[in-house]
């Protein structure tokens, strides 16, 4: 299983001078499983880059959306497969008691906000609710679990081989709950992420920064370090940066992560701030970072 | 391994935050988390307690009626809102760990998910002074 970054930033696509190692893109994660599946974890802006680097192949695409906040579905009208007659794009998401899922994207994908509406999407593109039980793509099996954010949000663990990817990149687990004391059964998300290969998960805030900010659904810098600790991944990759920080708050937050993160006895290479086009590759307990492109 | 849903999740998280005695049961009717305010009133942490069946918490507390009499338990607010899947209310009496009778106001409620009912929250309000658990 390969995985690629192609959108880390959270909230709102944040391009400038002062994002361009981090990245300014929202997110959007590719995973090509081992028997050649493309999946799209998420279509914040950052399938756009996807979307052209797959545009000369007919394929077929699996889209995972986690939920439906505009950073993680801003991206599809722009997704140059969805204009491609020769592509099948399966869309997955949350189901709400409100509307169904293409109802929902429907609202993002019409006018006034879109020039195009969803039954004018030259591919051939259906809708499908994540089913309670774990559910096979290519060979991979999937399995979606409700996780602690605002509004209906998924989490994935993506099991392919001996390898596995644990993606919740919008996650409040810590929210009135104490993630170091905590019964392991009583943290949200953390099936999903036991015991991943790789764990891409919420770091938005610093951890001076969370108190302004409880109840948005993300988690400060101590929440990931102790979720990760919890859940045993073997690797973290901090995930959905906030808009406001730059490059250089970004490398002191790193910094920051890895000296806690050995403090707690794990190595260095353990954890990091996922960066725009940083590609990692999933084999049975291995995981291996390539350079960043 | 099993994992709780997301929904009892948080709602133990707000219970846990609150003043107001509540208990949490799951759609098996095991009760699975009562607060401090709670352990208070019960003169038993649900940490020294854990997770009990549903048989075992309707007894280990009482309750009993405003005449002192059992209550049964399918008559209970919290078994009601579990298994019927409705808001539930009643004025009982329960005992502590120490033997004091206390009274009590329940309003218990379902917890209905996407996918079913997925358990109960029961809150309960002191109604005699000095009996009061809550806000300390």
């Amino acid at each position: 299983m390969r995985v690629k970054l192609w959108g880390t930033r959270g909230s709102i696509p944040s391009p400038g001078p002062e994002t361009i190692r981090y990245g300014g893109n929202t997110s959007c994660v590719g995973v090509t499983l081992s028997d050649g599946s493309l999946l799209a974890l998420d279509a914040g802006t950052g399938i756009r880059s996807l979307g052209l680097a797959v545009a000369e192949k007919p394929a077929r695409l699996n889209i995972l959306l986690t939920h439906l906040h505009l950073d993680h579905i801003q991206g599809l009208v722009f997704f140059a497969p969805a204009f491609c007659p020769q592509t099948e794009i399966v869309i997955w998401g949350p189901a709400s008691p409100e509307a169904s899922l293409r109802d929902r994207i429907a609202r993002y994908i019409s006018a006034p906000l879109s020039p195009v509406e969803v039954r004018e999407l030259p591919c051939e593109v259906s809708f499908r609710h994540c089913p309670e039980s774990e559910w096979e793509i290519g060979s991979a099996r999937i399995r979606a679990a409700s996780v602690a954010h605002r509004g209906p949000t998924l989490g994935y663990r993506i099991d392919d081989g001996d390898s596995s990817l644990a993606y919740i990149p919008d996650h409040e687990p810590a929210l009135g709950a104490d993630l170091d004391r905590l019964e392991k059964d009583w943290i949200s998300g953390f099936a999903l992420a036991q015991g991943a290969s790789l764990l891409i998960h919420d770091g938005q805030y610093a951890d001076h920064e969370y108190p302004g900010h409880l109840g948005w659904g993300h988690s400060a810098l101590s929440h990931a370090l102790s979720f990760a600790r919890r859940t045993g991944a073997e690797r973290t990759v901090l995930f959905h940066h906030d808009p406001l920080h730059s490059d250089d708050f970004l490398d002191g937050l790193q910094r920051e992560a890895q000296e806690r993160w050995v403090a707690l006895g794990g190595s260095a290479e353990g954890i990091e701030l996922g960066a725009e086009r940083g590609e990692y590759e999933l084999s049975a307990r291995t995981v291996s970072a390539a350079a960043l492109s | 391994m099993s994992q709780r849903p997301l929904e009892l999740i948080l709602a133990r998280n707000l219970m846990s935050a609150l003043s107001t005695p509540a208990f949490l049961v799951d759609e098996g009717g095991l009760l699975v988390f009562y607060n401090e305010a709670a352990g208070i009133l019960l003169g038993k942490r649900f940490e020294e307690l854990g997770t009990v069946g549903p048989a075992e918490w309707g007894s280990l507390f009482g309750p009993f009626d405003e005449a002192g009499k059992p209550i049964p338990y399918d008559e209970l607010p919290l078994v009601i809102a579990v298994r019927s899947g409705r808001p539930a209310h009643a004025n009982l009496e329960i005992s502590s760990a120490d033997g004091a009778r206390h009274s009590v106001e329940v309003s218990a409620f379902p917890i209905l998910t996407a996918h079913g009912s997925q358990g109960a929250i029961a809150v309960f309000w002191p109604t005699a002074p000095g009996n009061n658990g809550a806000g300390r």
